[in-house]
């Protein structure tokens, strides 16, 4: 056993040291500026050293979300923030690795779905009360796009055409957003619709421009280069209010049009379970300043969000209701 | 579009512009040989770097990583038989085999000038014909795909070599092997056993890892005794009659890995395995594939260069990213302040244009790099096995670790090798598995979107015309092979009948 763990360390310091030996080819006086005297979150709690864990790898919309928190968090605190990607079972084996840090609050996690989506469909040890939620930078609502020579104008039409004639949707994958979304929408009007499975929200498009699929539902993060130029047009927003983005702003809701739908993907932090009451103010402390700078900004407009930031217990139960809704629909199938 | 080079030239030929390209292919060529270091953990880690840096300048270095890569992953699948990402793992068949046979230097240039021919090729067609090919290309939906990928495994039977019957095996054994974890569309588990490592399923790299690298070294070790290849300096470089052989498979590699690489959902892996099916059909030295013939060097390597050209199409024209490299490369975009999208062309040319002309910079810079350090590079394979077979597990086994970041991953490539060796030992043909395991998820996602746009028909792919044909094309490549070695069979056995 003893040796067994010996070969994991030595691993992990080889992986580390080849990690850190390519960053630094380009990376010239990064140095992190360490440093003491605190000035945010109250008494008490004093960071280390701190991991953000991505569980997911590099690239992903989870590890932009994980980069520019750390960096923001990092510039409001006198936290050392290292952002590692721990990739696996769609995300189970970060989450899996973040429960056994329980108690220590020197360690963060970048949350999203899979929080809520793995423990309602995969036989997994955790669920979101075994974590200390932290902030919610935001939420992603979806719209419901169609290419720009479809016939459909509204939401309503595509009900109509899926009661009538039936009519194609692409979405990605089970526990999806968009799948949510239109589970919801067929709740709510008794059609329903010709699931298309896809794998991310790039096979979607394609299979949108390509006249395979007759709708989709994607984050407007996903589609804007596209409805810009023309080549997609958005028949509603799933969301509670319209988009003040200057390209979305006339998009009316789904409930405008009279069908009452709308669900969000979260973005936010967790805390392992059982940190110290001081660690989860402090940590909630830096998140509230976090909001208040440009990089936050910046981070919510580029992936056209809704700024609806969120700090513990009302994270909490935007999680609550989001795993209601979650399990109501995948129970169904 | 002449204004259009001459902007792009002007751009991509500053000084600091040339000096970040060259900075990319070096260090994309180093990420490329290092197994378990793909091009997309590459441009992801080095993405936060660039960001200090111009939009175009990094876009430059970033997409330099990325082709750059292509280049190196062949080196180490060539030497060692360790290939750095799954795109190269066709090269450790033959070309590797003509490292064995002190041929290294020679199959480094080859695969060195493959590629970029292909790159300069597929470069050309980029920038002529990116919007047409790019909506074209999108009249490819799930049926269509179904069948390229029926197609692709019909070239199983050109890797089965002369057991027909071991290959459709092996291949069924990928089929299963790629099926582990959550299936696609739906939120079952298969094959896992209760382990969320297994959940998404196994690392395809780490599976190769360990199949050819550990294998082969295995292998080596049971052999015993055998002796370092001692080239001579003058049979390092390539020949002239290699050379010759390599043309038309360049070529033939070159247009393949081009359309299979537009199309959406195949990729690069596929491209190359296709390339290498073919050319084991219609090569005049097909019967020398597989024991180091510079076809099976030159084809797949054009081929998987030319397809990651070929994945910019969608990326720049309709900014739907081609590959998962790409992907990443769009992210930059949108960290960069740039919308990707179809108006890109139009309202960024210069970037465009640019980044476009610094592909053939950075081609022509790994070329002049590449074929100088071919035969520095063969020198490698001097090194006394006792040295270099600890360094073939060593990296594999750091390269194991930094694909997953956890020592499951390192598990996966030990049990890999073991059936590497296995296979090996009882002579079980390796790359119709690596084939059904690329291929399995691919085709069960086509499959199980085909028939749900039939509404659980799959009669669409005979009504839909491009579907229909390419279904008869691998039906028909699937069963020529078979027929004529029935035949040949039936003749050898009643050779009488010949002489009537």
């Amino acid at each position: 056993m003893t040796a067994h763990k010996r070969t994991r360390g030595a691993l992990a310091a080889l992986g580390t040291v080849s990690l850190i030996a390519l960053t630094a080819c380009g990376n010239g006086g990064d140095a992190g500026d360490g440093g003491d005297g605190g000035s945010t979150g109250g008494g008490g709690f004093e960071p280390g050293n701190v991991t953000m864990i991505v569980p997911f790898a590099a690239g992903g919309g989870s590890d932009i979300a994980g980069r520019a928190t750390a960096a923001g968090f990092e510039e409001v605190s006198d936290a050392t923030i290292t952002v590692r990607n721990i990739d696996g079972g769609s995300g189970a084996v970060g989450y899996s690795e973040f429960l056994g840090e329980a108690g220590n609050g020197n360690v963060l996690l970048a949350t999203e779905t899979a929080l809520i989506a793995l423990p309602a469909t995969q036989d997994v040890e955790f669920t979101y009360e075994d974590f200390t939620p932290i902030m919610m930078l935001g939420e992603d609502y979806t719209l419901i796009v169609v290419n720009a020579d479809s016939e459909l104008q509204t939401c309503p039409d595509l009900v109509e055409k899926a009661k009538s004639e039936g009519a194609d949707v692409g979405i990605s994958g089970a526990t999806g957003l968009d799948n949510i979304v239109f589970t919801l929408m067929e709740e709510e009007t008794g059609a329903s619709f010709n699931r298309v499975p896809f794998e991310s929200g790039a096979e979607l498009l394609t299979a949108l421009l390509g006249g395979q699929v007759e709708a989709i539902s994607v984050n407007p993060g996903e589609v804007s280069g596209q409805i810009e130029s023309g080549d997609v047009r958005p028949l509603c927003a799933a969301a509670q209010e319209r988009y003040e983005y200057e390209m979305l702003a006339d998009v009316e809701t789904a409930a405008e049009q009279g069908i009452d739908v709308s669900f969000a993907q979260f973005r936010g932090v967790l805390a392992p379970g059982d940190i110290s009451e001081e660690a989860r103010d402090y940590w909630i402390g830096v998140g509230e300043e976090f909001v208040e700078t440009d990089a936050y900004t910046e981070y919510i407009e580029s992936n056209m969000m809704q700024p609806t930031a969120a700090f513990g217990d009302d994270f909490t139960a935007v999680l609550e209701e989001n795993d209601r809704i979650l399990r109501e629909v995948v129970g169904q199938q | 579009m002449l204004d259009n080079l001459v902007l792009g030239f002007q751009t991509a030929i500053t000084p600091e512009n040339l000096l970040f390209c060259l900075v990319g292919v070096v260090l994309g060529t180093v990420i490329g040989m290092l197994p378990g270091l793909g091009s997309a953990t590459g441009v992801a880690i080095l993405l936060p770097v660039t960001l200090s840096l111009d939009p175009v300048t990094a876009l430059i270095m970033l997409a330099g990583i990325y082709y750059g890569s292509q280049y190196g992953a062949s080196t180490s699948a060539i030497l060692i038989s360790t290939p750095g990402d799954s795109s190269s793992v066709v090269l450790s068949l033959d070309g590797y085999q003509m490292a064995r046979r002190g041929r290294a230097g020679a199959a480094l240039s080859i695969s060195a000038i493959a590629s970029f021919i292909a790159a300069i090729v597929s470069l050309v067609g980029l920038m002529a014909l990116a919007q047409p090919i790019a909506r074209w290309a999108l009249n490819f939906g799930p049926p269509e795909n179904l069948a390229i990928i029926l197609l692709g495994l019909a070239t199983i039977v050109s890797f089965a070599g002369e057991n027909v019957l071991r290959g459709i095996t092996m291949a069924a054994l990928g089929l299963a092997v790629s099926m582990i974890g959550v299936a696609s569309g739906f939120s079952t588990a298969r094959f896992t056993f209760g382990s969320i490592n297994l959940l998404s399923g196994l690392q395809f790299v780490a599976v190769m890892l360990g199949i050819f690298a550990i294998g082969e070294v295995l292998n080596q070790i049971r052999a015993g005794g055998v002796t370092p290849i001692r080239a001579r300096f003058r049979d390092l470089l390539i020949t002239r009659t290699e050379l010759r052989r390599s043309v038309a498979p360049t070529l033939r590699g070159t247009g393949l890995g081009f359309i299979v690489g537009v199309l959406p959902g195949a990729g690069a892996t596929l491209a190359s395995f296709m390339a290498y099916g073919v050319e084991k059909q219609v090569s005049r030295y097909r019967h020398e594939m597989g024991n180091g013939a510079p076809e099976g060097v030159a084809s797949p390597e054009a081929a998987n260069n030319a397809a990651a050209n070929a994945s910019f199409i969608p990326t720049l024209a309709l900014g739907i990213p081609g590959s998962g490299t790409t992907a990443i490369l769009l992210g930059a975009f949108i960290m960069f302040g740039l919308q990707p999208g179809p108006l890109l062309f139009a309202q960024q040319p210069d970037l465009v244009w640019g980044l476009l002309v610094s592909f053939f910079f950075g081609n022509l810079i790994l070329l002049l790099l590449n074929l100088p350090m071919a035969p520095v590079f063969a020198q490698v394979l001097r090194v006394p096995y006792a040295y270099l077979y600890p360094l073939v597990l060593f990296v594999s086994l750091v390269g194991a670790f930094a694909l997953g970041n956890n020592t499951f991953t390192v598990w996966v490539v030990f049990f890999a090798g073991l059936l590497g060796y296995f296979m090996k030992r009882f002579d079980f043909p390796a790359a119709p598995f690596v084939l059904g395991l690329v291929l399995g998820p691919l085709l069960e996602r086509a499959l199980v979107q085909t028939s749900a746009m039939g509404h659980g028909s799959l009669l669409i792919l005979l009504q839909r015309p491009v579907s229909a044909v390419l279904l008869v094309v691998a039906l028909l490549a699937l069963s020529l092979p078979l027929i004529s070695s029935v035949i040949g069979r039936y003749r050898r056995r009643h050779p009488a009948r010949q002489d009537i």
